[in-house]
């Protein structure tokens, strides 16, 4: 499956100013990301990995090195192009949601979907995250499993190239989580679609075929799954 | 529908307070825009066609008397295209309740009813015109209630004449009805015209084949000025008094000034009701996208550009300003009718159509669109600065920082803890503070501008016919007598005091500006007249010299201590100079004022008196009627008395005002405070969970909203007063000079009219705060 290349990420750093002091969020980090895999990025708070994914995902520019997807080096786009590369081939899910609040849950797909070119049909992602029956509802009258899933048909909907998901258990408790988790395996295998998942839990690495460790913001080792468990088995 | 339009309607929805009374100020603004534009284009629009049917006259020419021929003669002056000669005299009405005084001005008619100025007759008329008919001005006979065929009395030299009314019309010449230009407002019963033939006036008023008026018409308006400088020298040996041109007719100078007046209403008004609504909206969308910002971080990660982000936040403002547009448009258009019609119908002229000019309707869109898109724009720029990266991460505290007063220690010191916050607060989002405090300035304005204008009108009232002239009566002679009369007249009446009056027509000239005034002779140590320089030092009349007022001098472009030429419209008098020894203030009318005795020598004759001025409890009216010679006797107890009806008619006008000021202060305290609690929601949880009650925290948000209203109004007062000077510029005319008093009063009126404004809007947010649910505010935040 390591077949074909995804994206690069050649020697990225990211330094941030914060008033007078620099803070070095990220620094040399290289790997490479293939079509299809199912890759979490572990480490504490602190450690580089939402960096990394805001850059991963075109919502921030590298300070150094390269980021290149499909031959395309997007850290040298410009606000437009970053634009139109979040809108056509990246899906975000954020730890706590982050549904528009004033629009019902298909709505909030069909927000993200609007202005894909590609998009996948609205009602059969909605059965595929369990939420055909749900799918009038606001944010307000769904639990946070079901927000999550809401979050999760937004961004699969797009039919991006690439997942990214922030935490996306971390607001859950632990049997949803699981869920979450079984739901974006499923997603994986079943539209084959590049998952990238960063968490500070470490059970969740075991269900990933390639996992990546950061500290201190820098990648400390990166090591393959030979035989990822299903996510209903994983324990925390 | 587009998903991100969606949102917005539910966003409209979820704040519909919000968006109600933002709309409300934008829908007033265009309504008051559309209804005075179209109203004054209409009114215009009905002059001009009522003009034009009743070929009213270009000018007027008054003189002592002149013969058939002399007027036949002038129709051969190139560019005149008309000519009619007239007798009008001014003679009392004998009415039933003998204490009023009624005058009425006879008016010949030629026989056919002439080519200029014809009357204008709904009715019909019912007889031919003879020596015992007349047709009537229709406002008068209403106001009297006078009907065809019954019988009206007027005193024509010294007798009664039994004249039946065997029609009522209207004229051009008497849309608004005035006697003379020292009358503040028409008094429509106390002042009529009678129209008689030729044949009657010529007889009973002794002017045998000739006539004292003359009206002409021009084919060019362009040549006016050369054809008058032709007729003052033709008609120089019939003593010329004055020319008067149409746009000097009293009628149609005070038409003109009222329809500037409601166009100057059309523009002004919508224009700073938009400022406000700008400032509301712009203040609202940088809360809404301050609050917003996780979720416009999620659009911006979904793949939404800036503009897109932009253009939906944006699109909040530009629905208030669609909303308000058709409401104001709609209200503005259909209003407009009715409304043209209660103008028309007052001044009594035929509507010629109602006509909807399309284009202030696009104006109004244009107008609207700017202030929204443009306030909507810079309101919601903050989405700009919003990485959709840092945005997911919650905002960093707003930084504490010490206000300037607090580096005042000893006054800080002795600020209560609980307005220290207050003020903490006000000061943290420094610019929206300086926008509300703008607004509610604005609207303070608002509400100071009508209780000047009463103020004003009645201030100028009680210092003209309280200060400056003290007289109970004006008495005027038909013709110049000798002054011995008055010997004869102090056997007639009781009078406290009588003074010689001498006033006449003439046209005083500085270099190439002129203007024809009446100078008004009067004792040196007049005990009636008081004059009073621009900084309100008293002035005596000096032996020789002339006192000219504010508006003339304005006009001539004259100083004090500069020469004017005074030049006499009689035959065979000398040009003279004559140093302008002080510009003195005169609110109502435009006059000239001299030294009676010098006036005599230089520029009349010596000994010659025009009339008299009298202090008396008598009732002059009744004991002068049958005197030979009396053309008019006005009472200054009459002019006060139609002053005070006049002021009831204006309460509508202020309470209108006053209320558009109200809805500006409403809505900006209504939404400033409901910005202010969905900001600081969290806020005031933990202060609820520190044991703050529900009424601590309403407290304290009313405290700054009264802290705000404080400084509104501070700020206000110098806002304020120069809306009234503007005011009283533009409203002041060479007829009406508004003076620009500032009194405490109405500045106080107003704070009090704005504070109960602003109380009504912080009532209004009371449900707001007892209803915010704390615990939920502290859950995390989920946009």
């Amino acid at each position: 499956m390591q077949d074909s290349i995804l994206m690069k990420v050649l020697n990225v750093s990211k330094d941030y100013k914060m008033g007078e002091v620099t803070v070095n969020a990220l620094q040399g980090a290289t790997f490479e990301l293939y079509e299809g895999e199912f890759v979490v990025i572990l480490g504490p708070s602190g450690s580089g990995k939402s960096t990394l994914l805001n850059i991963l995902g075109g919502m921030d520019l590298p300070s150094e090195g390269k980021v290149i997807i499909k031959n395309e080096e997007i850290n040298k786009y410009n606000d437009r192009k970053l634009t139109a590369y979040r809108r056509d081939k990246v899906g975000f899910v954020f730890q706590f949601y982050n549904l528009m609040a004033n629009l019902t849950a298909k709505e909030n797909v069909e927000l993200a979907t609007e202005m894909c070119k590609e998009a996948l049909n609205i009602d059969e992602v909605m059965n595929e995250v369990e939420l055909g029956e749900r799918k009038d509802h606001f944010p307000s009258q769904m639990s946070g499993g079901e927000q999550q899933r809401v979050a999760i048909a937004r961004a699969v909907a797009k039919n991006p190239l690439l997942l990214l998901c922030d935490e996306p258990t971390g607001a859950l408790d632990y049997k949803t989580g699981l869920l979450i988790l079984s739901l974006l395996h499923k997603i994986n295998r079943q539209f084959n679609k590049t998952v990238v998942i960063i968490t500070h839990n470490m059970a969740i690495g075991d269900m990933a075929d390639r996992v990546i460790k950061m500290r201190s913001g820098r990648i400390v080792e990166i090591k393959e799954n030979e035989n990822p468990i299903p996510p209903e088995r994983i324990e925390w | 529908m587009k998903k991100l339009d969606v949102r917005l309607l539910r966003m409209v929805k979820h704040s519909k307070g919000q968006f109600i009374s933002v709309t409300v100020i934008v829908a007033v603004a265009l309504c008051i825009y559309i209804l005075f534009s179209i109203t004054s284009i209409n009114i215009q629009n009905a002059v001009d066609h009522y003009y034009s049917t009743t070929n009213m006259n270009d000018m007027v020419i008054e003189l002592m008397r002149v013969p058939q021929v002399a007027v036949d003669d002038l129709k051969s002056i190139q560019g005149i295209s008309a000519v009619q000669g007239r007798v009008s005299v001014d003679v009392p009405l004998q009415v039933a309740d003998k204490d009023e005084k009624v005058n009425i001005r006879v008016v010949s008619l030629p026989k056919n009813g002439g080519i200029i100025n014809k009357l204008y007759t709904v009715a019909g008329i019912r007889a031919e015109l003879g020596d015992d008919n007349v047709i009537l001005l229709e406002q008068f006979a209403n106001a009297r209630n006078i009907k065809i065929d019954e019988i009206i009395t007027p005193y024509i030299n010294g007798r009664t004449h039994d004249l039946k009314v065997s029609g009522i019309a209207a004229s051009s010449e008497y849309i608004y009805v005035m006697e003379n230009d020292q009358s503040l407002l028409p008094a429509l019963d106390k002042f009529g015209v009678a129209y008689v033939t030729e044949a009657f006036a010529q007889s009973v008023f002794g002017y045998k084949g000739s006539f004292n008026e003359v009206l002409i018409k021009v084919d060019d308006q362009s040549n006016i000025e050369d054809i008058i400088d032709l007729l003052e020298k033709k008609l120089d040996k019939y003593g010329l008094k004055r020319i008067t041109k149409l746009e000097d007719q009293l009628s149609n100078n005070v038409l003109v000034q009222k329809i500037d007046g409601i166009e100057m209403m059309s523009s002004v008004l919508p224009v700073m009701f938009l400022m406000v609504a700008a400032i509301i909206i712009s203040i609202m969308l940088s809360r809404i996208v301050n609050n917003d910002r996780m979720a416009i971080g999620v659009l911006k990660a979904l793949g939404y550009g800036n503009l897109s982000v932009l253009s939906h936040y944006t699109k909040y403002a530009m629905a208030i300003g669609l909303a308000g547009s058709v409401t104001g448009i709609t209200g503005g258009v259909l209003l407009s009718k009715p409304m043209s019609e209660v103008f028309v119908s007052f001044f009594n002229i035929p509507l010629s159509g109602i006509q909807i000019e399309y284009s202030y309707i696009l104006n109004a869109i244009i107008l609207t669109s700017l202030f929204c898109v443009g306030s909507g724009l810079f309101g919601a720029r903050g989405i700009l600065r919003i990485m959709p990266a840092d945005s997911m991460r919650p905002e960093a505290p707003k930084t504490g920082k010490r206000i300037l007063l607090e580096r005042i220690t000893f006054l800080w010191r002795y600020v209560p803890f609980s307005w220290k916050m207050v003020i903490r607060n006000i000061f943290r989002n420094k610019r929206r503070f300086a926008f509300l405090v703008l607004g509610l300035a604005l609207a303070y304005g608002i509400n100071v501008v009508p209780l000047y204008m009463t103020h004003s009108m009645v201030s100028m009232f009680e210092l003209q016919y309280g200060e400056y002239q003290k007289m109970d009566y004006t008495v005027n002679f038909a013709q110049p007598l000798n002054k011995g009369i008055i010997t004869d007249l102090s056997r007639l009446i009781e009078a406290k005091k009588i003074e010689p009056r001498l006033e006449y027509p003439f046209e005083l000239a500085n270099g190439w500006r002129k203007k024809s005034v009446s100078i008004i002779g009067v004792p040196q140590q007049t005990a009636f007249y008081k004059f009073e320089d621009k900084d309100n030092n008293l002035v005596k009349l000096p032996d020789k010299g002339i006192f000219i007022t504010e508006a003339i001098a304005k006009l001539l472009n004259v100083k004090e201590g500069e020469e004017i030429v005074v030049k006499s419209f009689l035959p065979g008098k000398e040009d003279v100079s004559l140093r302008v020894t002080s510009i003195v203030k005169q609110y109502l009318g435009a006059n000239a004022y001299m030294n009676i005795e010098t006036m005599q020598a230089l520029l009349l004759d010596k000994q010659m008196i025009t009339g008299v001025s009298v202090a008396s409890e008598d009732n002059l009216k009744e004991k002068l009627k049958d005197v030979k010679n009396i053309s008019a006797v006005s009472s200054i107890g009459d002019i006060k008395q139609s002053f005070v009806d006049y002021l009831d008619t204006m309460n509508l006008a202020i309470g209108f005002y006053m209320l558009f000021g109200g809805i500006l202060g409403f809505a900006l305290i209504y939404n400033a405070t409901i910005i202010s609690i969905s900001e600081r929601t969290m806020e005031f949880a933990a202060l609820r969970i520190m044991g703050f009650d529900k009424k601590d925290i309403y407290g304290m948000i009313s405290k700054e909203n009264s802290l705000t209203a404080l400084i509104a109004i501070i700020v206000g007062i110098p806002l304020g007063a120069s809306m009234i000077n503007g005011m009283s510029e533009s409203f002041s005319s060479e007829m009406i000079t508004f003076p620009a008093a500032l009194s405490p009063k109405f500045f106080l009126q107003a704070a009090v009219a704005t504070i109960i404004f602003v109380i009504i809007a912080q009532l209004a947010t009371l449900k707001k705060i007892y209803n915010l649910n704390f615990i939920d505010a502290l859950k995390s935040r989920i946009s």
